[in-house]
């Protein structure tokens, strides 16, 4: 169906035009963006309307095994939707946030252009198809986190960049591997490989492919570039890079273990294991640095790097329930960490705070807002009847079921000290922020809270991140139905 | 058609050169217009000759009674005379506004005419004899154009280019020598010539002499340890470095080896043997010694020279898997990489001509002040990355294919080789860019307020090649089908 193009090529199409072409008048330009993402997310959310074996798109063939075809399940359904969602929320955001910065058009179109790249990367039918989009969303989003063009963003940007197209390359051995060996490589939930004639170096393959798009999800040893891209980036991008296109590396870890390589290839191997430690250790690693950073959007970037692992742990263990928690948390996290990050955005942007030790009090100049950041904390910590309680409990229980040795229970163990850690770096945060102590000088108090632009949707992600908690049945039927069909 | 027409194109050019260097036209503009227009016509009569070619040989004459100097148009001379006709009338076009400010144009435009000629020569000869005849005169007729500023430093580099590619020529000399004597029939055939029945204990023998007349032809194609001369000819003007050191004169060193490989000892007899492991674990180190050079070279244009040596190797690890695919793949390469290097290294010579600047640190900001130039930039380093949606992701996954086509070591070591490449060629290309769009901040804008693109002559090239390399990235079955056929043999 050639509608599928429209969710993809519009965003891209305005983007650059808005480059090529910049409107004069601020209103317009936001005006132009504003229409360009409630539209793709109006997009969105028909797509995943539509019943599933409609949505079939096959493009041209570049050459014998590199066709571009497309096609929409389940999953492509929630992450698109996702996408779009906190696109547009985002970007509601950086109308105001962005009003200090320079160089509007380019960021808007940019930011454009990888909302459209993201929705194909949703789409994508085949590992091909998926990578095109996959390194495309890796050059397109570099100029939003260089945005700035200090010298210390455009180093971030070239360490993103490196990272990142390594991590590709990594990918790429596998596409290659099982492209030789004559593999349909179309994403067929359970995977397309026969799991009883698999070769040492398919599992080698598999393990970088793990690696590769690990990489984008901040996965210990490739999240280098996380906690130094992430932060230089204007609030708003680092918002969506954090919450949104880390996620894209998950998708892809999904896609390649599930529907191309199929769980059965690595289950009980050295790769399921090696993979399994290396998430666990980054949840503790990133929850430990995050526990010591001082920068507020550092220590956020780290927060990331710790909870996208989480996802990854889930996705690791090759059981369904464990695979149910692992795709709410990304959920979850996308709109949490999205809500934190257009929070701390609001404190640079109203009052130029950026480290946590400067922020004694700020609850009492901008009490939305950081009620929001304190909800949205509660959340990820894991409190019920938060959203993250939901997911976490899934991944605990889907863990213990593995019987898997000792990982079935030192899992949940690190999960529980990861939870106490990020209650350590993100509520103490509110503590200071609402009680600043018998020192704080109450006559100088100065109301900071940014306009609706910003408020809306952090309080709409607050919001949303909270009451799913509460609410998660259809959610939960339905990523259990994708479950028992790739396990 | 008459075989005799196979001459013309080679012997026009030539003729041209000769009478431009004997009656030099002083008026700028006459001389492009006469250079140019005898650089169309002839290629013009390369497109009318390949579309409607000769049935049979062309004997010339013979040396001795088993060497005999004979012109044939096959597959192989099809696509190598293709893609010399292609390039050359854009190449001279870029020519003309680069070497506006130079002194002695009437001496480089001949030269630089005459090669076309000899290049044609060794894509059409029909034996190796032939081919190194031409393929000598190669090397003689493209020495005044890297001498030609007369620098010291430019002497210096003609006179390592000249000990390079005499001590080349004398391996590849000797390969021929023995060749003669192994072989039944001199000529070109798919498959080879070799004497292989009759070999007997000689065939560890043959396999030494193939070696080293690899290495001999290889030193062209800058296989390692032969690779010093081409960063060091960088210092030629663009136009050389550009259509001779990134096409002509390093491809027609693939070009032979692809001969030597699959026309004269075969690709049955070369599998497999130690001969094979040999050259492959040399490729192989060329590429990840280019690749790696790159990154720390500053020099733009001998960063883009040690982006050559890489990328002349990725053609011969193609080549030397010694199957259809290999030979496939290393001809998909050899055009792709010729329009994404000759891209790139215009762009680099547009960033010389137009603001004197040569260094990479030099670039901060630039993109802004010329953005046609770095657009072109941007795309030829994408694609010599590999990324998918531009040609050099297409080369890379035919090569991938001759690599994997049999599971062995070989093969796995490849793809990570190819993949190390890749993530340097990254590096060094994308950092270009990034620098050229992004760094520098408002200090830099003003600097660079004056700079502007180059005139139409430089842009038109560019973007014939910035369009083409989208689109092949896009949709390549055609040149694949049409390679296929080459390399299997029923073209």
């Amino acid at each position: 169906m050639i509608a599928l193009l429209i969710p993809m090529l519009l965003p891209i199409v305005v983007g650059v035009l808005l480059m090529v072409f910049p409107p004069r008048q601020r209103n317009v330009m936001l005006g132009i963006v504003l229409a360009a993402l409630a539209v793709d997310l109006g997009l969105a959310v028909w797509v995943a309307l539509q019943p599933e074996d409609a949505l079939r798109l096959t493009l041209v063939t570049v050459t014998e095994g590199l066709t571009f075809y497309f096609q929409v399940d389940t999953v492509s359904k929630l992450f698109s939707v996702l996408v779009a969602f906190v696109w547009l929320l985002a970007g509601l955001a950086a109308f105001e946030y962005m009003g200090h910065e320079e160089n509007e058009p380019r960021f808007f179109g940019f930011y454009l252009i990888v909302g459209g790249v993201l929705a194909a990367l949703c789409y994508s039918g085949n590992l091909f198809t998926f990578y095109v989009f996959y390194e495309l969303m890796t050059l397109t989003s570099a100029p939003l986190v260089m945005h700035e063009l200090t010298h210390e963003a455009i180093m971030a940007g070239l360490k993103y960049l490196f990272y990142s197209v390594g991590g590709a390359f990594l990918v790429l051995f596998g596409f290659f591997l099982f492209a030789a060996q004559g593999a349909d490589l179309t994403f067929t939930a359970g995977g397309v490989l026969d799991a009883s004639a698999a070769t040492g170096v398919a599992r080698l393959a598999v393990f970088l492919m793990i690696l590769g798009f690990g990489t984008k999800a901040g996965m210990f040893p490739m999240h280098g570039w996380l906690p130094t891209a992430h932060p230089v980036a204007p609030a708003p991008a680092s918002a969506v890079l954090s919450g949104v296109i880390t996620k894209a590396g998950v998708l892809g870890i999904v896609r390649s273990v599930y529907y191309i390589a199929g769980p059965e290839l690595i289950r009980g191997t050295w790769v399921q294991y090696a993979w399994i430690g290396l998430t666990l250790v980054t949840v503790f690693m990133g929850s430990m640095l995050a526990y010591r950073e001082n920068l507020l959007k550092k220590r956020l970037a780290y927060s990331t790097v710790s909870q996208v692992s989480y996802v990854l742990f889930g996705l690791s263990l090759l059981q369904p329930v464990a695979f149910v928690g692992a795709l709410l948390h990304v959920v979850f996290h996308s709109l949490v960490k999205d809500g934190l990050f257009l929070s701390a955005g609001a404190i640079i942007c109203k009052t130029g705070r950026t480290k946590v030790d400067e922020l004694k009090g700020i609850g009492k100049e901008m009490p939305v807002t950081m009620w929001c950041f304190t909800l949205a904390g509660v959340t990820l910590v894991g409190i019920p009847p938060t959203s993250a309680f939901v997911s976490k409990w899934y991944l605990a229980t889907g863990s213990l079921a593995s019987g898997i040795p000792a990982v079935s229970w030192l899992g949940p163990v690190v999960l529980l000290v990861s939870a106490l850690l990020t209650a350590g770096y993100l509520l103490t945060v509110s503590i200071d922020a609402f009680l600043p102590g018998s020192d704080y000088d109450y006559a100088a108090l100065e109301k900071h809270e940014p306009t609706w632009q910003m408020l809306v949707p952090i309080v709409v992600l607050t919001a949303l991140a909270v009451l799913l908690g509460v609410w998660p049945g259809g959610l939960t039927s339905l990523l259990t139905g994708v479950a028992s069909s790739v396990l | 058609m008459s075989p005799y027409f196979i001459l013309v194109p080679i012997l026009l050019p030539i003729l041209a050169g000769v009478l431009l260097m004997t009656f030099p036209i002083q008026d700028g503009k006459t001389r492009a217009v006469a250079v140019e227009s005898v650089v169309i016509l002839n290629s013009i009569l390369v497109l009318v000759l390949l579309l409607n070619r000769p049935a049979e040989r062309l004997y010339l004459f013979s040396f001795v009674e088993d060497l005999p100097l004979t012109l044939n148009i096959d597959g192989m001379a099809t696509f190598f005379g293709g893609l010399v006709a292609f390039l050359w009338p854009l190449a001279t076009l870029y020519t003309f506004e680069y070497m506006r400010h130079e002194e002695r144009v009437n001496t480089f435009l001949s030269f630089y005419t005459i090669t076309y000629g000899v290049t044609l020569g060794v894509a059409f000869a029909g034996n190796i004899v032939t081919m190194y005849l031409f393929y000598e005169a190669l090397t003689m007729v493209t020495l005044p154009l890297v001498i030609h500023t007369m620098t010291e430093e430019a002497q210096a580099a003609t006179r390592k280019y000249l000990n390079y590619m005499i001590g080349g020529t004398a391996f590849a000399f000797i390969g021929i020598v023995f060749y003669s004597l192994f072989c039944t029939n001199i000529e070109f055939v798919l498959g080879g010539n070799l004497d292989v029945a009759n070999l007997g204990n000689y065939a560890n023998v043959a396999l030494l002499v193939y070696v080293l007349a690899f290495f001999g032809f290889g030193v062209k194609a800058a296989v390692f340890p032969f690779r010093g001369w081409l960063p060091t000819a960088s210092v030629a003007p663009t136009p050389v470095t550009a259509l001779l050191h990134a096409v002509a004169v390093v491809k027609s060193g693939v070009f032979a080896i692809m001969r030597l490989t699959y026309f004269c000892f075969g690709a049955d007899f070369l599998k497999g043997t130690w001969a094979q492991t040999v050259v492959v674990a040399a490729v192989m180190v060329t590429i990840v010694y280019g690749s790696t050079m790159g990154v720390r070279e500053n020099h733009l244009k001998r960063r883009l020279a040690y982006s050559t040596v890489a990328n002349l190797s990725y053609i011969l690890l193609g080549v030397t898997m010694m199957s259809p695919l290999g030979l496939t793949a290393g001809l998909c390469h050899m055009f792709v990489h010729a329009i994404m290097k000759i891209s790139g290294f215009f762009c680099a010579g547009a960033v010389m001509h137009q603001t004197n600047k040569n260094y990479v640190y030099e670039l901060d900001g630039l993109g802004l002040a010329m953005p046609a130039t770095f657009t072109a930039l941007l795309i030829s380093g994408l694609s010599l990355t590999g990324i998918p949606l531009f040609a050099g992701f297409v080369s890379k996954w035919s090569i991938v294919q001759a690599l994997l086509e049999q599971p062995s070591m070989m093969g796995y070591v490849g793809v990570f080789v190819l993949l190390y490449s890749a993530l340097m060629t990254g590096i060094y290309m994308l950092s270009l860019n990034v620098r050229g769009w992004f760094s520098g901040g408002v200090a830099a804008k003003e600097a660079n307020a004056q700079f502007h693109d180059p005139s139409w002559l430089m842009l038109l090239p560019l973007a014939i090649f910035s369009v083409l390399t989208v689109a092949l990235g896009v949709y390549a079955q055609p040149l694949m089908t049409f390679i296929q056929s080459i390399a299997t043999g029923t073209f």
